[in-house]
C-alpha cells in the first residue's frame, strides 16, 4: 500500500536499527534498545507506532524527532474529549460558500453543487494536511494524547491506521500518495479499543538512567556543566523514589537545568534547590514531601 | 536441508519458529492475531537480529501492545530462546495463570456444608425465589444464589449524573445554528437559508468508576460485588472497575465479557491478592497516582466498596480521598456493615473517610444496592450520618460494629474461623 518511492526514500534515510538510533541522537533525541527497535519498525513495516509512558518522557519529543530525521514536517492532533471530523479533518468554509452563492446570485453566473462542494472550499485539518503531503517522504502524523478523545473518535480513526485514507462524503475516498508515518501517544486514562491496538505496535517509554539522563538534559541545556547535570539527574532520580504525587519527568529536569544555568549556578546547594524547586515540582503536597525528607538529601553526590 | 548453510536455514525456519512462537504466547495469555504473526516475520526478515537483545526487541517491538503482557512475553521468550535474558529478570508464569476456583469453593456465607439444603431452596417458584434473593444479604448467598443473583443485578439501571461535552447535537430547539446543515438545506430553496438548523451541546454520562474491596473483612461479599462489578463494567464503555487488597488491580478489561461466569473467572486471576490484608489508603494512592491524576477520576462517580477496616494508616486513606474528592465529580461508598444494628462509623479507615464523601450507603443486599443506584445518580439521599467519637478498642475485638447474622461468616473475621481452612487460592497470613 505504500508506493515504492516512499518506502525507497524512507530506506535510504533509516537502513537499519543503528543507524536510526545515530540519526535520532545527531537531532538531540536519545533512544534506547527497545524504543529505536520500535521507531524503526514503524517506520519500515510500515505500521503506526502506539507510545505510552510517563508525563515528560518524551512521547512528543519522538514523533518530533523523527519528523527531523526524515526532514519532513511534523502535524500534531492535539486530542481532547469531544473532537469531531469537523476538527481533526476537514470543515467546509461556510461563510466564504455563503458568499460566493451571493455573489453568484447577483450577478447572474451559475454555481453549480459541485463546485460549492469542492476543493477551494475546503479547510484542511490536521489528519487531511498529513495525508496530502506531497513527498518525497511521507509527513509525520503525531496523534497526542489519544485517550483523551472519546470512542467514537477511535473508531473514526480506523480507516486512516489502517488504510492511510480517509472518506469524505462529498468528495470521495482520499488516499494518501505517502502515507505518512503515524505516532499515538496515549496516557493511559483509559484503555484504548483492541481494533485500534491491533493496527499499531506498541512501546511503553520508561524512566532514562540517571547516567542517560546526564546526556539528554545536557543536549538540550547547551552550555550547562556535567557536574550540575549530574547532580539534576540523581535529585530528579531520588525525587522519582520519593513519595511523590507527579514524579518529575525529563521535561522538568531539563526545565530545572536550564533555570539553574540561567542562574549561573555551578554546583547545586540546598539554598539554590529551595528557591528553584517550582520547576521540578509542581504540587505544593509534592514540594512539602521532599522538603520534609529534608533538601540536602539531593544535593548530597553519590549514594 | 540440515546440510545446507546457517544463513539459509534460519531463513527456512521462520515461518515455523513464528509459529511456535505465537502458539507458545497464545497459550500463555498473550494473543497474537496471524496478521501479527505475519508481522513479526517481516520485522525479522527486516531487522535480521544478531544478538539475543537485538531479537527480543525485534519481537517484542510487534506482538506486546500493552504494558501488562511484558511479563507473560518475557516468560515465553525465556521458555523458547533460553533463560539468562540481560535485560529482563526471569518469570515464571505460575502467578499469571492461577485461577481460583470459584465453583468448587464453597460459597463463603453458606452454612457449614448443607450443600442439600441449598439445592433445596431451588424449587421455589421464580417470583418469591426472587422475593427472598431480593432482601436476603450478600454473605449468606449459596452459590446457585449468586448466579441468579446476577440474572437481577443485569436489570440495574446504574445511570450517572449527566455532563456537557464539547460535541454538538442537532436539535430543533437548539441553542445554536448549525451552519453546515443550514447551508446544505438552503441549496433545496435557491441558496437562500429559509429554515436555519439548530444544534446544542452532546450531554452524556459521566464516567463511573468502581473500586472493590477484596479483603479478607469484605470476602463474603466480595463475589457478589465483583457481579456488580461485572454488570457495571458491562453496562457501557464508560465504566472502569478495580480491586483492591494489598494491591490495586484494573479489572475493567477482565470483566468485559458476554459470560459473566468468565468475566469473573478472568477477574479473579487478574487480582493476585484475594482475601489478605486491607490497606485501603495505599489502594487509593496508587488509584490516584496511576490513573484518577491522569484524568480518570477527573469530573467521573467514584464508588467504593469497602468496610473501612484499615490495615494501614487511617490518615493516609483521609488524605488520599481528599486528593479522590478534589478531581471526582462525586464519592459514593457502599459499606455493608452499615446494615447491622448496632452500626456506627468506627473503622478506623472510615471515619478518616467521612469527610470527603458524598454519599454512603450500605448496598449488603438486592434490595439494598437500589440505595447504591440512587446515589450513583445523585438522587437526594442521606448524607453520610456524622462522626461519632468512638473510643479507640481496635485490638480486642476486630468488629466491634458488625452483628453477626445466622449463618453467615461474620461472626469471625473470615479465613480465622478455625473451620474454614485455606479456601480461597492466593490466601496470605502475612500480617
Amino acid at each position: 500500500m505504500i508506493t515504492g518511492e516512499a518506502a525507497g526514500e524512507i530506506r535510504a534515510v533509516v537502513p537499519d536499527v543503528p543507524t536510526l538510533a545515530q540519526r535520532l541522537a545527531a537531532v538531540d533525541y536519545l533512544v534506547d534498545q527497545g524504543l529505536a527497535m520500535s521507531l524503526f519498525l514503524s517506520l519500515r513495516l510500515p505500521q503506526p507506532l502506539l507510545l505510552e509512558g510517563e508525563a515528560g518522557v518524551g512521547k512528543t519529543e519522538a514523533a518530533k524527532a523523527v519528523a527531523q530525521v526524515l526532514d519532513t514536517p511534523l502535524v500534531r492532533l492535539q486530542c481532547y474529549e469531544g473532537i469531531d471530523a469537523a476538527e481533526a479533518l476537514y470543515e467546509w468554509n461556510y461563510p466564504r460558500q455563503l458568499l460566493s452563492i451571493r455573489l453568484a446570485e447577483s450577478s447572474g453566473r451559475p454555481l453549480s453543487e459541485q463546485e460549492l462542494f469542492g476543493p477551494d472550499y475546503l479547510i484542511r485539518r490536521p489528519l487531511l494536511r498529513a495525508l496530502e503531503h506531497p513527498g518525497p517522504r511521507p509527513a509525520v502524523l503525531l496523534i497526542d494524547e489519544i485517550d483523551r478523545a472519546d470512542d467514537d473518535f477511535e473508531a473514526f480513526l480506523l480507516e486512516l491506521l489502517g488504510e492511510a485514507a480517509v472518506t469524505i462524503p462529498e468528495l470521495g475516498t482520499i488516499r494518501a500518495t505517502h502515507p505518512p508515518v503515524i505516532v499515538l501517544t496515549s496516557n493511559r486514562t483509559r484503555d484504548l479499543h483492541d481494533a485500534v491496538k491491533r493496527r499499531c505496535l506498541y512501546h511503553r517509554i520508561p524512566y532514562p538512567s540517571p547516567e542517560r539522563e546526564v546526556e539528554i538534559v545536557r543536549r538540550r541545556v547547551k552550555g550547562a556543566s556535567e557536574t550540575l547535570a549530574v547532580q539534576v539527574a540523581n535529585a530528579v532520580a531520588r525525587m522519582r523514589d520519593s513519595d511523590v504525587q507527579k514524579p518529575p519527568g525529563i521535561a522538568e529536569a531539563i526545565d530545572w537545568l536550564a533555570a539553574l544555568d540561567l542562574l549561573g549556578v555551578e554546583r547545586l546547594d540546598v539554598e539554590t534547590v529551595d528557591a528553584t524547586l517550582g520547576t521540578v515540582l509542581k504540587y505544593s503536597e509534592d514540594q512539602e514531601v521532599i522538603r520534609a525528607a529534608g533538601l540536602d538529601q539531593l544535593v548530597r553526590s553519590g549514594d | 536441508m540440515t546440510e545446507s548453510f546457517g544463513v539459509e536455514t534460519i531463513q527456512l525456519d521462520l515461518p515455523a519458529l513464528v509459529g511456535a512462537l505465537s502458539r507458545r504466547l497464545h497459550d500463555a495469555g498473550l494473543p497474537v492475531p496471524p496478521a501479527r504473526a505475519a508481522d513479526v516475520a517481516r520485522a525479522l526478515t527486516l531487522v535480521r537480529p544478531v544478538s539475543r537483545g537485538t531479537l527480543y526487541w525485534t519481537i517484542r517491538s510487534v506482538v506486546v501492545t500493552e504494558d501488562t503482557q511484558v511479563k507473560v512475553f518475557d516468560a515465553v521468550f525465556a521458555e523458547v530462546f533460553g533463560g539468562g535474558s540481560d535485560d529482563e529478570p526471569e518469570v515464571e508464569l505460575e502467578d499469571v495463570t492461577t485461577v481460583p476456583d470459584w465453583q468448587n469453593d464453597e460459597a463463603p456465607g453458606s452454612t457449614s456444608g448443607d450443600d442439600d439444603e441449598s439445592e433445596q431452596e431451588i424449587p421455589l417458584t421464580i417470583a418469591s425465589a426472587d422475593e427472598v434473593l431480593r432482601t436476603k444479604r450478600f454473605d449468606a448467598l449459596a452459590p446457585d444464589e449468586l448466579a441468579e443473583l446476577y440474572r437481577l443485578m443485569t436489570a440495574l439501571e446504574l445511570a450517572t449524573p449527566l455532563r456537557r461535552t464539547r460535541r454538538y447535537e442537532k436539535r430543533r430547539r437548539g441553542e445554536r445554528i448549525d451552519l453546515r446543515r443550514t447551508l446544505r438545506g438552503s441549496l433545496r430553496t435557491g441558496g437562500d437559508p429559509v429554515r436555519p438548523r439548530r444544534r446544542r451541546r452532546r450531554v452524556v454520562p459521566r464516567r463511573l468508576v468502581l473500586l472493590c474491596d477484596i479483603s479478607g473483612s469484605m470476602e463474603p461479599y466480595a463475589r457478589a460485588y465483583l457481579q456488580f462489578l461485572a454488570c457495571a463494567a458491562g453496562c457501557g464503555p464508560n465504566a472502569e472497575a478495580f480491586a483492591f487488597a494489598t494491591r490495586l488491580t484494573r479489572l475493567t478489561r477482565a470483566l468485559r465479557s458476554r459470560n459473566p461466569e468468565r468475566a469473573i473467572q478472568r477477574a479473579a486471576a487478574a487480582a493476585p491478592d484475594w482475601s489478605s490484608g486491607t490497606r485501603i489508603g495505599e489502594a487509593l494512592r496508587a488509584f490516584n497516582d496511576r490513573h484518577g491524576r491522569r484524568g480518570m477520576a477527573r469530573g467521573a462517580v467514584v464508588v467504593i466498596l469497602s468496610d473501612g477496616w484499615e490495615r494501614g494508616d487511617p490518615a493516609l486513606v483521609g488524605r488520599e480521598l481528599e486528593r479522590l474528592s478534589r478531581l471526582a465529580y462525586r464519592i459514593v461508598w457502599v459499606n455493608p456493615r452499615m446494615a447491622a444494628d448496632a452500626f456506627s462509623v468506627r473503622a478506623g479507615g472510615m471515619v478518616a473517610a467521612l469527610p470527603h464523601i458524598d454519599a454512603l450507603v450500605s448496598g449488603h443486599s438486592f434490595a439494598a444496592l437500589r440505595e447504591v443506584t440512587e446515589a450513583i445518580a445523585g438522587e437526594g439521599e442521606a448524607p453520610p450520618p456524622v462522626v461519632e467519637p468512638a473510643p479507640e478498642e481496635v485490638e480486642p475485638d476486630p468488629w466491634p460494629s458488625a452483628t453477626p447474622v445466622a449463618g453467615s461468616s461474620v461472626a469471625m473475621p473470615s479465613g480465622h474461623g478455625p473451620s474454614r481452612g485455606n479456601t480461597t487460592p492466593g490466601w496470605v497470613t502475612d500480617e
